[in-house]
């Protein structure tokens, strides 16, 4: 067992994804929303969504504090990677308005959770 | 059989079948011979003497292939796929013929049992056609799993290219029975399935060696209600069922455990569902109730849950036509005709095929409403004990325990169509125990003699009296396991409850006397599989009097059986249905609320013995039906008297409540106060002149008794082929 | 004794005989010693079946004369055990093919009674090819057969006697139904038979023509009015048999010569033959022979001697002779080499891996198409075959496809590997004998004529070209 968690601890440090620590990862993390928050001011000009900029700043910080308790080096490196992704197809427009209102999710209903509610829709 | 695995299959029989039977508190406890020591494959095994060697062999977990053998079958011994060699034998010997010997070694595996298997393996498929890929029986064909395990690799059948197989001409047997007789290994099991277990000697066999052939000897339908075990039974695809004829393969079907609601008997079903559509019903082993059979209505009639069905909700509209709503509308108008409605003036009726469920619901509604008139449509009499003792109105020998019995008694009961399986267990006591049977009304075809002693019920007042001077009543005093079975339909009349009140006299006479005193006399039969739940949550059977009574609303639980009609209410009645099918009922509504079949929702029933069992779901209800306990809870919020209950436990935890019986799935409960019933019952023993009558005479009655099979397409071509069968010569 | 009998018994359970050589059974209380030399013929004074060829008087009348129903009354209250040891120290083997000793058959029977009637069953469903004796016994002897029934039935308590005798036999059912009519007038049988204080019935079931009718357990099944398809053994007829009660089933011919066994004495019918194979023996002699005939003779005779003593010689000479078959159409033939020397006995056929069944002697000269007479046979069994059991019913129509592809030559010569395998994959696996009886003529045909399978193969092969059988080789 213990030969085991060795390996894995090996391996994971072995073969780092780009940051070699937490505080590296931080920086990386700390860098994605920084590029983030300044571009928001030309999401809301070039995509024309009806949100203003604090708006924008508190979806962005939502979603950092989602993953606030990854602790996982690697992780968090993909979830640095995959942001700068979405960063760089909302700059490149590749995105468009619907995909940017879609963080907002505005046609989404809440689900019933009364009897009288969930019986109506249907739902078990 | 359901089609397991071979392993699986002798599994079944050896340690589970040893034990539902050492649970059988009746069964003959002969004094146990001395066990013989036999060895298989050289592992000892101690059998009581009798045993075969393949029962045997099956002790030690050791399977030997079989084609003619079944365990509930006679021994047949003829597809030689057993033989198996034993030491000192010059010849390999059939392992489920052969009884065991002393210090019997018996190879299963060696050169020369192998050689035997390969051999007969290779004779069984000389003249069995190739034609797995359009056999309905593939992947649950025994011939197919073991030439897989016990043949040769390779053909050597060169006539193939000369004569070629055998073609045989295939039988019409009827709308449920598929026949390509090419197949058939001539095994002989469905041969003595229809004459032992159904009792119909319809099928045989005409012809000698290779031209024998296996079918009705003239061209005829398999008159029986259980002709659908011969396609569980055959191990090849020779018997398949017609209405499933290339449906699906097993491995595409999901297979749910659930039970069956359209006999009081409550038989074990597995449902094989593809694709949110229930394709068959099998029967699923269970000892205590259906062991492996299943009758033709419970198995044929699923194609009727597609048809006819209610999937959305309806309302009356202004010129009386029903058109869909939504299910708000629906709840919110059935809501307000309840609230508008004096507490007295409502009525509800719970039909065949309620479940615990949703009765509790309807009750508990109906009660916070002020109200206690909710009713089955079934009656039973309440004079005496009505249904306040639980042994009045329940089947209290047990349906297994009916085959230990020695003398049988049935009051207006043509069982063979109202219980088939029950019917069964009788015969099974008829033939292996030389039981006898005798019958106070109509004269039926039971498939067994019986000693028919009359139409007229005061017959049962003399017997109860002990004054009768038939040889019936002598034969009830001397047998030591008495069953008297009285059919709860001919309590609807008005001597009904002064024939429950002789029934139960002579019954408890009987039972006074015996030495068993744990043997149960008293049997009521009821007709469907709501009764025993509905009367025991406490509803009040029958509609009689509260019909009379001019309800203004009226609550129909999948009521279906025309009891309540337009005619019997006032003008301006607003009836709810709420139930599957678009029959009887829902004719008549101005409300209709979709709800859920028994294969749709997870359910109780509680069968004729008293035991509570659960179906589950296999598929979702069609279109926008939901689940009936849901729909009175969703209604009861709307008028204002929410019912406690969220979810299906705190159902269940309600229904505990009410009786613990309801939920301890598969338990029978010993009933007990038979003397006081019968104190209780002293004052109704008036006298009885009527005639008894059942409803289900012959064999196309039974085909077509409640929605579902009624809707049922195949149903109404068993019908139609039986009246065909009638007009023939044969 | 009869312990120790019972014990030998049930040590070897080879009740079907023809299995294998019966070496272990000690047949009766007197053990032979092997001291003559020379079988045959038979003196005119020791045959028992005194009008075989019906030149006298078949009644009840000439029976008288000839000396049948003579004291049968005392041997009847000399009781059971006496005239079962006779049978015993007879050593009679039962004379329908299997070879089983009769007097032991009859000791299963006198087992403690459980309330239950016996049986004596009678099998006269003579059907075998080439076997003719029985007809000659019923036509022209019955009384021996009706007087063998009633101190058969005494031996084994038996309350009737049932004779199933073939629906072809008309005559014979006939002169039997008559002798049997004639019995009960006088007496001899029904209430008080023979004045011995014994009640003893005969009745006559004729069959419908089916061959398979002559096993035992199927005949049982016939009388009953089923289907006649043979039963599972164990049960044995002598513990579950007609109508579920004790029943023994011998033949017609067993029967018929136990009153002189016990008339003249065990002994006197142990001096014939061989040990183990005393006694005499009807012989029917047919096919490529100068005067078919039935012949009772001494068992032992050799086989050449028979033949060209009773049935004026082979046609053409003996160096015409092809093959024989010794036994019946389901014993293995022997060709010619074997013939000149077998003597006709249990032990001396069975050494020659051949059988001496019903001893229905089939001669073939060279003029015969051995492949094709082989064959005809086969067709015979796989039209008697009652299509019970599997390697039966599949496996002898399926030999039959075969063989009389192997009369044209169009197969392959690696099928007759393969027919012999088949044939031994049903020989031993089925119910009854038949199977075993459709497989020996095939065994035997390929054992002494492969070369002759070989050639016509060759021969077809070189005028059309290879057979389509050879595609799955």
């Amino acid at each position: 067992m213990a030969a085991k968690e060795t390996v894995k601890t090996i391996c994971r440090n072995a073969r780092p994804v780009m940051s070699s620590d937490l505080t590296e990862a931080r920086r990386r993390a700390l860098g994605l929303y920084r590029a983030f928050y300044r571009y928001i001011p030309y999401i809301i000009k070039y995509f024309d969504i009806p949100k203003n900029e604090q708006d924008c700043r508190c979806k962005l910080r939502e979603y950092f504090y989602k993953h606030a308790c990854v602790t996982d080096v690697r992780v968090i490196d993909i979830l640095v990677i995959k942001g700068y992704m979405e960063l760089k197809e909302v700059t490149h427009l590749w995105q468009q308005k619907g995909h940017v209102m879609s963080h907002w999710n505005p046609s989404a209903e809440p689900k019933p959770c009364d009897f009288l509610g969930k019986f109506l829709a249907g739902m078990d | 059989m359901l089609r397991q695995p071979l392993t699986r299959a002798l599994a079944l029989s050896s340690p589970a079948r040893a034990a539902p039977l050492a649970v059988r508190r009746y069964a003959e406890i002969a004094p146990q011979p001395d066990k013989v020591e036999v060895f298989i494959d050289d592992k000892p095994v101690y059998v009581p003497p009798g045993t075969t060697v393949l029962q045997a062999a099956a002790q030690v977990g050791v399977e030997i292939p079989r084609f003619c053998y079944h365990e509930r079958l006679a021994v047949a011994g003829n597809c030689r796929m057993c033989l198996v060699e034993v030491e000192k034998s010059p010849k390999p010997v059939a392992a489920c013929a052969m009884p065991v010997m002393k210090g019997m070694r018996v190879k299963t595996n060696s050169d020369l049992t192998r050689k035997a298997r390969e051999g007969v393996m290779e004779f069984l498929l000389v003249n069995h056609p190739l034609d797995c890929p359009i056999c309905d029986q593939g992947g649950e064909c025994d011939l197919q799993d073991q030439s897989m395990a016990f043949g040769s690799d390779k053909s050597r059948f060169t006539d193939i290219h000369f004569s070629g197989k055998r073609a045989v001409e295939d039988k019409d047997v009827g709308p449920l029975i598929k026949t390509i007789m090419t197949r058939c290994i001539h095994c002989t099991r469905c041969i003595r399935f229809a004459s032992e277990v159904a009792g119909v000697d319809d099928l045989g066999t005409t012809g000698r060696g290779t031209d024998m052939q296996v079918g009705t000897y003239v061209e005829k339908m398999f008159l029986s209600e259980l002709s659908g075990n011969i396609i569980d039974l055959c191990p090849v695809g020779a018997l398949t069922s017609k209405p499933y004829s290339f449906a699906a393969r097993p491995w595409e079907t999901r297979r749910i455990d659930s039970v069956d609601v359209l006999d009081p008997l409550g038989s074990n079903i597995v449902v094989s569902t593809r694709t949110n559509e229930v394709l068959r019903i099998l029967p699923r082993t269970n000892e205590e109730i259906n062991e492996e059979w299943l009758s033709d209505k419970s198995r044929f009639a699923c194609d009727g849950l597609k048809r006819q069905r209610l999937v959305t909700p309806l309302m009356a509209d202004s010129r009386g036509n029903l058109t869909p709503v939504d299910w708000e509308d629906a709840v919110v108008a059935a809501a307000r005709a309840l609230r508008d409605c004096p507490p007295d003036k409502l009525l509800a009726v719970a039909g065949d095929m309620a479940d615990a469920e949703s009765l509790v619901a309807l009750k508990d509604l109906l009660n916070r409403l002020g109200s206690e008139n909710a009713c089955t449509e079934q009656y039973f009499p309440l004079e005496g004990a009505g249904i306040d003792l639980r042994s009045t109105y329940l089947l209290n020998t047990g349906i297994a325990n009916v085959e230990d019995a020695d003398f049988v008694l049935l009051i207006g009961t043509n069982v063979r169509f109202e219980a088939p399986l029950l019917n069964t267990r009788i015969r099974k006591a008829f033939i292996h125990k030389d039981t006898d049977v005798a019958l106070i009304g109509p004269k039926v075809d039971l498939t067994y003699d019986y000693v028919h002693v009359g139409e007229s019920a005061s017959i049962v007042k003399d017997l109860a009296s002990g004054t009768s001077a038939h040889e019936v009543l002598r034969k009830l005093e001397q047998a030591k396991r008495p069953v008297v079975i009285l059919g709860a339909d001919q309590l609807k009349t008005q001597e009904g409850a002064a024939l429950l009140a002789y029934t139960q006299e002579l019954a408890l006479r009987l039972q006074d006397k015996l030495e068993d005193k744990n043997w149960k006399v008293l049997n009521v039969l009821q007709r469907t599989a709501s009764q025993v739940a509905a009367l025991d949550i406490g509803y009040k059977p029958g509609v009689g009097a509260l019909l009379s009574a001019g309800p203004q609303v009226v609550y129909l639980l999948g009521a279906d059986s025309g009891v309540v009609t337009r005619e019997s209410l006032p003008k301006d009645a607003v009836v709810i249905y709420q139930g599957h099918h678009g029959d009887a009922g829902a004719a008549i509504a101005d409300v209709v609320l979709p709800g859920a079949a028994y294969t749709e929702k997870r359910a109780t029933y509680v069968n004729a013995e008293g035991r509570a069992q659960q179906t589950l779901p296999a598929v979702t209800p069609p279109g926008q039906a939901r689940e009936d306990w849901k729909i009175i809870r969703a209604i009861s919020e709307v008028v204002g008297v929410r019912l406690p209950y969220d979810n299906l436990d705190e159902v269940r935890d309600r229904l505990s409540q009410i009786s613990p019986a309801l939920v301890t799935y598969g338990d029978v409960q010993n009933n007990n106060y038979f003397a006081q019933a019968r104190a209780l019952a002293q004052s109704l023993q008036k006298p009885v002149s009527g005639n008894l009558d059942v409803k289900l005479k012959t064999l196309e009655d039974y085909f077509m008794t409640d929605a579902i099979s009624r809707a049922s397409p195949t149903m109404a071509k068993c019908v139609q082929a039986v009246l065909k069968q009638k007009q023939s010569t044969y | 004794m009869a312990g120790a009998l019972t014990r030998v018994i049930q040590g070897s359970k080879s009740h079907l005989g023809i299995v294998g050589p019966l070496v272990n059974i000690n047949n009766g209380s007197v053990r032979y010693q092997q001291t003559k030399t020379k079988f045959g013929p038979l003196a005119d004074s020791d045959r028992i079946f005194t009008n075989l060829y019906g030149r006298h008087d078949w009644r009840l009348k000439g029976a008288l004369k000839r000396g049948d129903w003579y004291k049968t009354k005392e041997i009847l209250l000399k009781g059971t055990d006496w005239i079962v040891n006779e049978l015993k120290t007879s050593g009679l083997r039962g004379r329908g093919g299997a070879g089983f000793p009769t007097g032991m058959k009859w000791s299963f029977m006198n087992k403690p009674s459980d309330g239950r009637p016996k049986y004596l069953v009678v099998n006269a469903d003579e059907g075998e090819p080439g076997t003719c004796k029985d007809r000659e016994i019923m036509r022209h002897d019955p009384h021996k057969l009706i007087e063998g029934c009633l101190i058969a039935g005494r031996a084994m308590g038996a309350q009737a006697a049932y004779i199933y005798i073939r629906g072809e036999f008309y005559n014979e059912a006939s002169n039997l139904q008559v002798a049997i009519a004639e019995a009960y007038q006088a007496g001899l049988i029904g209430r008080n038979a023979c004045g011995s204080g014994y009640d003893f019935d005969v009745f006559v079931h004729r069959g419908a023509g089916a061959y398979i009718c002559g096993e035992e357990t199927a005949l049982i099944e016939s009388i009953e009015g089923k289907q006649g398809k043979p039963r599972l053994k164990p049960p044995f007829p002598a513990d579950v048999g007609l109508f579920g009660c004790p029943t023994t089933v011998n033949n017609v011919e067993t029967i018929a010569v136990s009153p002189t066994i016990c008339r003249r004495g065990g002994s006197w019918f142990a001096s014939f033959g061989r040990p183990r194979n005393s006694g005499t023996k009807l012989f029917n002699i047919s096919g490529h022979v100068n005067t078919p005939c039935t012949v009772e003779e001494e068992m032992s005779i050799p086989l050449k001697e028979l033949i060209e003593r009773h049935a004026g010689g082979v046609t053409g000479g003996w160096d015409n002779l092809l093959a024989i078959i010794p036994g019946g159409s389901s014993t293995p033939l022997i060709p010619k080499d074997v013939c000149s020397t077998v003597m006709m006995d249990f032990d001396a056929l069975v050494a020659a891996q051949t059988s001496l069944g019903t001893a229905a002697i089939i001669v073939m000269d060279r003029s015969t198409d051995i492949v094709k007479a082989i064959a005809r046979l086969i067709m015979f069994y796989k039209h008697e075959s009652c299509g019970q059991c599997t390697p039966c019913r599949e496996g002898v129509s399926w030999m039959n496809k075969i063989i009389y592809r192997f009369v044209e030559g169009n197969a392959s010569p690696k099928e007759i590997d393969m027919l012999w395998e088949i044939s031994k994959q049903i020989e031993g696996h089925t119910i009854c004998a038949l199977g075993d009886g459709a497989a020996w003529p095939v065994q035997g045909l390929i054992r002494h004529f492969r070369p002759e399978l070989e050639r016509r193969m060759a021969q077809h092969a070189a005028a059309h070209g290879p057979s389509r059988a050879e595609r799955l080789y």
